[in-house]
């Protein structure tokens, strides 16, 4: 009988060099990072600081955190709403085998990553410069960033459709766009909702940063209340985001798990 | 009889006889790194004739069939239907004339996610547009048609179900009603029995059989079974090595010759 082969696998050469300049990068890193385990433990005193005098969390405001924190979240879904929309669009120019040719199929492939690649808080700020300070910058933020999030995603979820119905509706003559209204769509839907939903997800714990630049939301009244040494109430706009962060999240997968079943 | 008798007795024949739906000229296709699928069928096929396509697997019985309508576009060779050819049509042509023409497919290729009613009512779409891209768009005498479609698969009851929760017969059903709402004059289905239980494809044969012969529609069918080639056609075409390797009408006796033909 022959010998029990090992159990793990001794790498080559290729792998053990691929290996070391792996770690190498990793220890680079740290290195440029500026990683400093005394600057941290110096930091301790202070951030217990910082717990000590945000708790108890500070309520007088809350009729003011809650109305930041409606409009944070309006935000979110306005963004997602608008973004979701538009994503369509641009989800079927560049899906594979349905885009009307490579060159458009490219440009939306660009548009998309374009969107996607630029950080949400920095298309903030470009909306700041554009249309002013307060929550329609922070809205057009959030579209943008659900464009490229949900763009690729849609894409990807219609490239994925089954091919039998399609083949089945250019057997009834139907037209390229009548091929996705009846077949693509409806098959790409649970991923397309899906994709939809985390980024409403994403979009709502994007809003609560895009305060930070004047995008409007609850993130102004945090950043004040942690200019002003104000952690106590900090500390209530804090778990305000938190609540509902974690409502949308769970909302979410709810929603998810009954439209893909 | 003489000659001349005989000559005469043919063109009385030929001129009473249907005229051709269907024409196949020395038809290729070659998939990229292969070898020919198709290399140089031909044959025709009369109206209302009902016709089984057999051969071994990869023998290019779907490429044919999908030929036909040019959801495969072939190298060479023509195809016409109700003699007209359709390499020179434009995709608007083209798109009204694949709505003459039902196609069943093997996996039935229904809309999962959508209505029974919305998948029949798909099946007007050559002609009615975007007024048949759902149930709830289309105008009240194209969801009438597509509930009689139904009524005569004999699914009518279940026009709200969503096709993913059919049994493999019904789904089957639901895309022949499919393939009805088109008003088709030939039917063409891709070994439509194949994906079912023995007793679920007879059932579906017989019901092609019998639409197709009410209806007048010209049928062509792929199969593997023999029994449903002799029970359900008139005439059988067999493929071999990308040709015509069989043409006889379809008689008991040619059972024998159908074992050796897939031996």
């Amino acid at each position: 009988m022959p010998d029990l082969p090992p159990r793990f696998a001794r790498p080559g050469p290729a792998g053990f060099a691929i290996a070391a300049g792996a770690l190498a990068l990793v220890v680079s890193a740290i290195g440029g990072a500026g990683v400093s385990p005394t600057a941290f433990a110096e930091g301790l005193p202070a951030l217990a600081r910082f717990l000590v005098q945000a708790f108890p969390p500070d309520p007088s405001r809350l009729p003011n955190i809650l109305g930041a924190l409606i409009e944070t979240f309006q935000m979110a879904i306005a963004g997602t709403a608008f973004g979701v929309l538009a994503a369509v669009p641009f989800g079927i120019l560049a899906a594979r085998g349905l885009a009307p040719g490579r060159l458009v199929q490219g440009a939306a492939r660009a548009v998309i990553a374009l969107c996607r690649t630029i950080p949400d808080l920095v298309w903030g700020l470009i909306f700041v410069v554009a249309v002013g300070l307060g929550p329609f910058a922070g809205t057009l933020a959030l579209a943008v960033d659900t464009i490229g999030y949900c763009g690729r995603f849609f894409a990807e979820a219609m490239e994925e459709a089954e091919r039998g119905p399609q083949e089945a509706l250019a057997a009834v003559g139907a037209s390229r766009i009548g091929i996705i209204a009846c077949a693509v769509l409806p098959s790409a839907l649970p991923g397309m909702i899906a994709a939809a939903l985390f980024a409403l997800e994403k979009a709502t714990r994007a809003s609560v940063v895009l305060g930070l630049v004047g995008a409007g939301g609850i993130g102004v009244e945090l950043k004040v209340a942690m200019d002003l040494f104000n952690y106590a109430e900090a500390a209530t706009i804090l778990i305000c985001v938190f609540v509902l962060v974690l409502a949308v999240e769970q909302a979410s997968q709810a929603l998810r798990l009954r439209i893909i079943a | 009889m003489t000659a001349a008798a005989l000559a005469a007795e043919r063109r009385a024949a030929a001129a009473s006889a249907p005229p051709i739906a269907v024409e196949v000229q020395e038809l290729r296709k070659r998939f990229p790194g292969g070898q020919p699928v198709l290399d140089g069928v031909s044959f025709a096929v009369r109206q209302g004739q009902s016709v089984a396509l057999i051969g071994a697997n990869g023998a290019g019985k779907s490429t044919l069939l999908r030929c036909l309508v040019r959801l495969i576009e072939p190298d060479d060779g023509a195809v016409l239907l109700f003699g007209r050819p359709l390499r020179p049509l434009g995709p608007r042509a083209l798109r009204r004339l694949r709505s003459t023409v039902g196609m069943v497919f093997q996996r039935h290729n229904l809309v999962p996610r959508l209505s029974v009613l919305t998948n029949v009512v798909h099946g007007a779409i050559g002609r009615s547009g975007p007024g048949a891209w759902a149930q709830a768009l289309a105008p009240r005498a194209v969801r009438a048609e597509a509930l009689a479609c139904l009524d005569r698969v004999g699914l009518a009851d279940l026009a709200d179900r969503r096709a993913d929760t059919l049994s493999g017969g019904q789904s089957q059903r639901v895309a022949i009603a499919r393939a009805l709402m088109q008003r088709p004059r030939l039917l063409l289905a891709d070994e439509p029995a194949a994906s079912l239980d023995p007793a679920a494809g007879s059932e579906v044969m017989t019901l092609f059989e019998r639409l197709a012969r009410e209806d007048g529609i010209t049928l062509i069918f792929t199969t593997h079974a023999m029994a449903h080639a002799l029970a359900h056609a008139e005439r059988v075409l067999g493929l071999r090595a990308g040709r015509i390797a069989l043409d006889e009408p379809a008689r008991p006796a040619l059972a024998a010759q159908l074992e050796r033909f897939f031996a």
